[in-house]
């Protein structure tokens, strides 16, 4: 069972092609991560599967939650938009109150109180927004986002601009809304988070998805391990090892970088007829190094992608 | 359904909130209310201070007579009230006689009017030798000349021209030898009455003509165009900004996420009706209330409340759904002005015509242009509030009419609504907003 499936989707602005022949899915339940650069496509995304924007004529069909209307009313969907999307001059309470009662939800008193209490924004309740500061207005937009219990929950960059303590207790919120039962899609560039919530990732780059699936999976995709080693003997030539392909030498410790296919064992094996092993450790590449050999060369090259 | 009132009702509480609701509200009373209470303080505080003037009299035959005439307005003209309540209101006059023998009649206007500058009087008057000679054919004849420093002051020349008139009638009836009262009779001018139609009562008697009050016949049909576009653009305006506001500040993402763009326009304008019925019901109970108590009831337009309610109902969809086509369009209110300027255009137009309106408010031109749909709400009110008013199909047509042309320019402005509601960037021209109402 599929939250949100995406076949063979573009959208292009003008001659601009913002995203090109994707093909997505996120199963329900689960908590789906977007990674890109900017300018790469992931709002284009987000905005597809919101339906604020609509896939170019004959692409294929978003099917949210089922469906493949073409309005972009939802009550079983909440979303955060990358900028902020709040009235000024209404007061934090009456907002969310009216964003409730917009999401068909009535019972929202309690919710709205309890939501504020949680977020340490009791004392902001009768504040205008336009008081309040970025970080305690992106916690009031989230607020708005999942106050009617929604089961797909969408967050274009909840986690930019706040402090590490308000980025906790977001995040905690998030996982909160998946325990609840709900599917959380977000976008974010902090790979570490991505790493650390996510179940899935999806990495879109110029438009083309280029990573999807697993951690696990995609980390087994690029895995092209690194072995750092420390060998005490002057016979040390890593050079010569089976399968080296690459050679970083750091002085006092060594990072060889070997082929998919060779055999780690046979490298430690041959290592330790070469001197003394003290120190042999297989390190596979985190997301941020993935992102940044898959964005990194063409990145530079291309400077208003 | 549910959620079109959810958007009325903050859109409603959000427009009536702010200052420049509040503002318009208590601006006309306040404004009016403030008039009116200067002139009740200044009634009181008129300068009495006694008005000198004087008069070279050459034919010597008219000075006796003005300076009986000044004697009698001092005595009774001056006061108003009686009793104890009798005080004066306006400015004694007084008259220095200058002897025409005293004077050098060539430097007699110039050493008069240097007295004036010495601040001996206010103004003199000479009185040429031959006052009585008719002229010829209406040429020439008796001049009476009036000097003065202060060319805005007119109550002393205004007030000589009846003593000096009278008294050259007289002794030029009698020079030849005509009766004066004979005269008088003779040439007496016919008033025409200005009167309403007559009816049958109850008992089939002819009733009495009403006299028909000139003022009011013009003040109410104008008060009530006035109205009608200040409700309209004190609940428009507030309208554009806050779709501009949910343009530029990304709201209307989320709006869109919960309710159709079409029912999100549509109940930003319900309330915009709301705000402007509010205005009016203010307006008018205080007016009923104002009328009432200034003793002139009988000039409400009790009967055109309905009328007037139903108008501006249509007044504000019609021109509302202008104005949020034009807040969804556009990227600030610079641009907003520009695209306003013809729909502004709509809603001034009846103010260029409406006298032409009132003074004929039967005549083909004033059918035409009330059932031109923007024009309507206020020509048509204008036309029936003039009396007799009109015959009941033509206001009936009238808001049908507008009724069609408000759903043409909701469902037009719709589309630009939700089209233009999530662009971005600069605002649509004048003629991408035609290719959006054609295609959708």
């Amino acid at each position: 069972m599929h939250t949100v499936e995406i076949e063979h989707v573009s959208k292009t602005f003008g001659t601009h092609v913002a995203v090109n022949d994707l093909c997505l899915s996120v199963p329900q339940g689960s908590t789906y991560g977007f990674i890109g650069p900017n300018g790469s496509g992931k709002t284009t995304t987000l905005r597809m599967i919101m339906r604020i924007y609509h896939p170019d004529a004959g692409s294929g069909a978003i099917r949210v939650l089922g469906e493949t209307g073409a309005s972009a009313a939802n009550d079983r969907v909440g979303y955060l938009p990358e900028e902020r999307g709040l009235y000024k001059k209404m007061k934090v309470r009456d907002v969310l109150r009216f964003y409730a009662e917009l999401k068909g939800r009535r019972d929202h008193k309690q919710a709205v109180a309890a939501w504020l209490e949680r977020f340490e924004l009791s004392a902001w309740a009768n504040k205008k927004v336009e008081t309040l500061s970025k970080g305690m207005a992106q916690k009031v937009q989230f607020i708005s986002a999942v106050i009617a219990e929604p089961d797909l929950v969408i967050l274009d960059e909840p986690f930019t601009g706040l402090d590490p303590v308000n980025a906790d207790v977001l995040r905690e919120a998030v996982l909160e809304q998946r325990r609840r039962g709900a599917t959380v899609i977000f976008s974010t560039h902090d790979m570490a988070v991505a790493e650390k919530m996510c179940d899935y990732v999806f990495m879109i780059y110029k438009g083309k998805k280029v990573l999807d699936g697993t951690l696990d999976s995609i980390k087994d995709q690029y895995k092209q391990d690194i072995i750092r080693v420390q060998v005490d003997g002057n016979g040390f030539d890593p050079h010569a090892l089976p399968g080296v392909e690459q050679v970083n030498d750091f002085g006092r410790m060594q990072e060889l970088r070997v082929g998919s296919k060779a055999d780690t064992q046979e490298v430690l094996k041959a290592l330790m007829g070469q001197g003394r092993v003290r120190h042999f450790e297989i390190t596979r590449p985190s997301l941020h190094d993935i992102f940044i050999r898959i964005a990194r060369p063409s990145a530079e090259a291309t400077p208003d992608a | 359904m549910r959620k079109m009132i959810v958007i009325a009702v903050r859109e409603y509480s959000a427009a009536v909130k702010t200052k420049a609701f509040i503002i318009s509200l208590l601006a006309v009373p306040i404004i009016s209310g403030g008039m009116i209470g200067v002139q009740f303080f200044l009634k009181d505080k008129v300068d009495t201070k006694e008005r000198r003037f004087a008069v070279l009299d050459y034919s010597g035959t008219i000075y006796d007579a003005v300076e009986e005439a000044l004697r009698q307005r001092n005595a009774t003209d001056i006061f108003e009230g009686e009793g104890e309540a009798r005080k004066q209101t306006k400015p004694r006059f007084s008259v220095v006689r200058i002897d025409p023998a005293t004077v050098d009649a060539e430097r007699a206007t110039y050493e008069l009017s240097e007295r004036v500058r010495d601040d001996d009087f206010m103004a003199f008057v000479i009185i040429g030798a031959d006052v009585l000679s008719p002229g010829e054919d209406g040429q020439g004849g008796g001049v009476v000349r009036y000097h003065s420093n202060s060319p805005t002051y007119e109550d002393i020349q205004q007030w000589l021209r009846t003593p000096i008139g009278d008294r050259v009638r007289q002794l030029r009836l009698a020079a030849a030898d005509l009766d004066p009262k004979i005269v008088e009779a003779a040439t007496r001018r016919v008033p025409v009455q200005n009167l309403g139609l007559v009816a049958l009562d109850e008992e089939g008697r002819i009733t009495k003509a009403e006299k028909t009050n000139r003022i009011a016949n013009r003040l109410v049909p104008f008060a009530l165009m006035m109205l009608m576009v200040m409700v309209i653009m004190v609940g428009a305006q507030p309208l554009m900004l806050s779709v501009l506001e949910e343009k530029t500040q990304r709201i209307a993402e989320v709006l869109l996420g919960s309710v159709p763009p079409f029912q999100l326009m549509l109940g930003k304008l319900v309330g915009m009706v709301g705000v402007s019925l509010t205005l009016t019901t203010v307006y008018l109970v205080a007016a009923y209330i104002g009328i009432h108590q200034a003793g002139f009831g009988e000039f409400f337009p009790t009967s055109l409340v309905w009328w007037f309610v139903l108008f501006q109902a249509l007044a504000v969809l019609m021109f509302g759904s202008l104005f949020a086509a034009v807040g969804a369009a556009v990227s600030d209110q610079k641009e907003a002005q520009n695209l306003l300027m013809p729909v502004m255009v709509l809603i001034m137009l009846p103010m260029a015509v409406w006298i032409n309106v009132v003074n004929e408010p039967n005549s083909t031109m004033a059918l035409t242009l009330s059932l031109f749909p923007p024009a309507t709400p206020m020509l048509m009110m204008i036309r029936q509030a003039v009396p007799p008013g009109i015959p009941v199909w033509q206001p009936l047509l009238g808001a049908g009419l507008m009724l069609l042309t408000t759903v043409v320019f909701v469902f037009a402005a719709g589309r630009v609504f939700r089209l233009g509601i999530l662009m971005q960037g600069k605002g649509a021209s004048f003629g991408t907003l035609l290719r959006w109402v054609w295609r959708g």
